[in-house]
């Protein structure tokens, strides 16, 4: 969206941003709290993700770690690792299940991986000159290469292959030349023969193998800013999130659309579907609208009896829509009789009446906040005048940190409160849920979260009521005055986005049977800022390549904390489900997925001393 | 530019023993290189036997890196080929090529797919769908009606892959002096046969 822009990064405003993790504290809605909760290692939500921005530098980096792990496990060099990496879509605990499963011969042979002990003994047995079975001609041993797995062709052969294979951006899994060999061409070999003759190709297909970890990656995914920054976001955790690049651009991770919870994915893809779409004209016209039978125009009736004349001057009868004669009285039309009653039809349009109806209803909802939102945006500038303003005058209040504070959450929760009616159109209408719920449940749960949107919506008009008023020309009673409200209003606020949520994902989505809908969690500072890319415990080889950076070792120490916490909290939260049914303050999201898919035990990610402590 | 070097060892290889194999490629006009047209004679034991079929073949400018584009001219009635445009639903003509198959080897693999059709592949048959709707037809009929298959396979056979020989008959029996309509109608009725058909001729 383009008025994300013309937000504050909410770290300039707000306390700084502590870890990567999202923590949510049920017990205040102050932040501060946030650092203890997380030196404590207390923190109930299971939604966590967490990311980090990978830009063209880091992008090298990026996959370094990952492609130790499976060097160091498996004994293997770079680009065998590599190689098993991009077959396997970078899933490196994939790789440890299926190493199990399947054991590292299989592992290896369906990635295209061999592995030719004999390599140079193999290579020097050719002292005869060698014919290329590809262009039949003699060639010196010199000039000929052999692949791992054991095919020898000429140099100018493999290379003009490679070219083929570059060009026609196949770059990441380049078999061997010989018929159903499996093999994938050790990168090496192709990196070496197609520089000496293009190197421009040679720098595309090493810039396609590096991209390979955004291209074939499930948690890794290109930032959709337009025009492009160039930089790639990473997931780790839940990709159900709402993320923000180092460029602005907020999006939803797992659809790439602008953020757009409490609405999920498929809903948010529907509404923007429908709303730009002409369903809802062609909807109207029908209602509205008969054809003429002669010119076949469109014909609204606009007040009178029942006989409707037609610009092209054909008069026709609007109930049935046959051509008639102009005669007529008020009630009847001479000689023209269609009295039956056609119930179908009368059924069809009342059904297209009430859809429209309501589908009217929560788009205009839904416009107005969003239209709010811009207001209130253009309202920001004003607003830093008379903070200008007020700082400047005689008085004994200096911090109008609340103002922006405020600000940014009437923003925050303006969009909430937008997204919510698409939301609610879908989650009570026919057209995703239709058997999901009995009409009674329907009305149930409909009351339920509608009495929650009204709180929320008339304390967001409250909040916008106050941080528009010209507090700059107040007594200092009055801004305390003012001050209070905007204050305690923001924290209500936010209690009642994060209880709206709550609401949404256990009492709304989480009993569905039929379709599976994730929604990101409530962030209380807005969708969470991807931090820049840290080597995190890193080899010393790593640490060596790469300049460290100042900021690199808090971000490195309070991401350890993260998810290290994010391991003793998850066993928390099970041993308080099993010990009490207070259960409100958590998400049943992920517990959801465990129960569906068998999880990791451990997150990969960690150092090996936190897996180890666990 | 288009190796060839290669495609002429190529044609003089699988020129070399025509008899045996059954396969052989020309020139498709004079000097060239990139345009051939390659035939096949119909594998014994089949529907297609005693037929002789035509194959359109294009070499693109990366052969052999890139594979050979191949088409039937001849019409046939196979559950992977295209009956309207003689398309070749062959994995190694597609992303199964090896830049260490030629031509001949090719021919081979198609000569072998009229042996062996794989309508019950059902990866073939899934890429068939996807590619040649039409070929659906084939696939459910070979499957449902082997009879039936291997007559209308049979008939178009005798059709289109052995037109050039009626037509030489023909023109055999019209320079012995008989009117061309007669000698085409004789022809038919006894089935190809040169003898039989002079002996109908010169008896009625």
């Amino acid at each position: 969206m383009a008025d994300d822009e013309d937000f504050p990064s909410s770290s300039d405003v707000e306390e700084p941003e502590v870890g990567d993790c999202y923590l949510s504290d049920h017990e205040d809605d102050i932040a501060e709290n946030v650092l203890q909760d997380l030196e404590d290692g207390r923190q109930e939500d299971c939604n966590w993700s967490v990311t980090s921005v990978i830009t063209k530098e880091s992008l090298l980096a990026a996959q370094k770690e990952d492609l130790r792990k499976i060097m160091e496990l498996l004994a293997l060099s770079e680009q065998h690792a590599r190689t098993l990496l991009i077959h396997y879509r970078w899933d490196v605990e994939r790789i440890f299940e299926l190493l199990e499963e399947k054991g590292k011969d299989r592992l290896f042979s369906e990635a295209g991986l061999t592995m030719n002990e004999n390599k140079v003994i193999a290579l020097s047995s050719y002292s005869d000159p060698f014919t290329c079975s590809i262009c039949f001609e003699d060639v010196s041993p010199v000039a000929i290469t052999e692949m791992d797995c054991g095919h020898c062709y000429c140099n100018n052969c493999w290379t003009g292959y490679f070219i083929v294979k570059i060009n026609d951006g196949q770059s990441r899994r380049i078999r061997c030349m010989t018929p159903r060999c499996n093999a994938v061409c050790d990168e090496a070999v192709v990196r070496s023969l197609v520089n000496a003759r293009h190197p421009d190709i040679a720098d595309r297909f090493e810039r396609f193998l590096l991209e390979s970890y955004i291209e074939d990656n499930n948690k890794v995914k290109w930032c959709p800013s337009v025009p492009h920054c160039g930089n790639a976001i990473r997931v780790l955790g839940d990709i159900y999130c709402e993320v923000e690049c180092t460029c602005g651009m907020q999006f939803c991770f797992n659809c790439l659309s602008e953020a757009h919870s409490p609405c999920s994915c498929i809903m948010w893809e529907q509404w923007t579907k429908k709303c730009h779409d002409e369903s809802e004209t062609v909807n109207w016209i029908t209602v509205n609208t008969k054809p003429c039978p002669k010119c076949h125009k469109l014909v609204e009736k606009n007040g009178g009896c029942n006989l409707v004349a037609c610009i092209c001057g054909q008069a026709f009868c609007w109930l049935c829509g046959g051509a008639t004669g102009r005669d007529h009285t008020w009630s009847t039309i001479t000689g023209h009789s269609c009295g039956r009653f056609k119930e179908d039809q009368t059924k069809l349009i009342e059904c297209a009446r009430r859809d429209l109806y309501r589908y009217m209803h929560y788009h205009n909802r839904y416009k107005a906040h969003t239209d709010s939102l811009k207001q209130e945006s253009n309202l920001k500038e004003t607003i830093q005048g008379k903070i200008v303003i007020s700082e400047n005058k005689e008085s004994r209040i200096k911090d109008y940190s609340w103002v922006n504070n405020g600000l940014n959450r009437l923003f925050r929760s303006r969009r909430v409160l937008s997204y919510s009616y698409p939301f609610a159109f879908y989650m009570f209408g026919d057209e995703l849920f239709k058997d999901e719920m009995t009409s009674q449940e329907r009305d149930l749960k409909q009351n339920l979260f509608e009495d929650q949107q009204q709180q929320l919506e008339s304390n967001v008009e409250k909040l916008s009521m106050f941080l528009e008023k010209d507090f700059q020309d107040f007594s200092d009673e009055d801004v305390m005055e003012n001050m209070k409200h905007v204050i305690n209003l923001s924290s209500v606020i936010d209690r009642l986005c994060k209880q709206m949520y709550q609401c949404i994902e256990n009492d709304l989505l989480y009993p569905l049977q039929r379709a599976t809908h994730n929604i990101a969690p409530y962030k209380s500072k807005g969708p969470e800022k991807a931090s820049e890319l840290s080597v995190c415990w890193v080899s010393n080889q790593a640490r060596s390549t790469k300049t460290t950076k100042m900021d690199v070792l808090p971000n490195h120490i309070s991401a350890v904390n993260a998810s290290g916490t994010t391991l003793s909290a998850k066993r928390t939260r099970q041993f308080q489900a099993a010990s009490s049914s207070d259960e409100s303050g958590s998400s049943r999201k992920l517990s959801k997925n465990e129960s569906i898919g068998s999880a990791p035990l451990f997150d990969l990610n960690m150092p090996a001393e936190v897996i180890d402590k666990s | 530019m288009l190796d060839t070097t290669r495609v002429q060892k190529e044609l003089v290889e699988c020129n070399r023993d025509t008899a045996i194999s059954g396969v052989s490629i020309d020139l498709h006009d004079g000097a060239n290189l990139t345009h051939l047209c390659g035939s096949i004679s119909g594998p014994l034991g089949t529907p297609y036997e005693g037929g002789t079929f035509i194959i359109d073949i294009q070499l693109p400018s990366d052969y052999p890196f890139e594979p050979p584009k191949m088409q039937f001219i001849t019409r046939v009635w196979h559950p992977n080929i295209s009956s309207q445009n003689g398309a070749i639903c062959l994995d190694i003509l597609k992303d199964q090529w090896s830049p260490a198959l030629t031509l001949k080897t090719a021919l081979l693999s198609l000569q072998a797919l009229l042996s062996a059709p794989a309508p019950d592949d059902p990866q073939d048959a899934v890429v068939a769908q996807q590619v040649f709707l039409s070929n659906l037809l084939y696939i459910l009929q070979y499957l449902r009606d082997y009879q039936k298959f291997v007559g209308t396979a049979r008939h178009w056979t005798e059709t289109f892959a052995k037109n050039t020989n009626k037509n030489e008959q023909v023109s055999k029996l019209v320079e012995m002096g008989f009117p061309e309509e007669l000698a085409r109608s004789v022809l038919e009725a006894v089935k190809g046969d040169e003898n039989a058909a002079l002996e109908k001729l010169c008896s009625g």
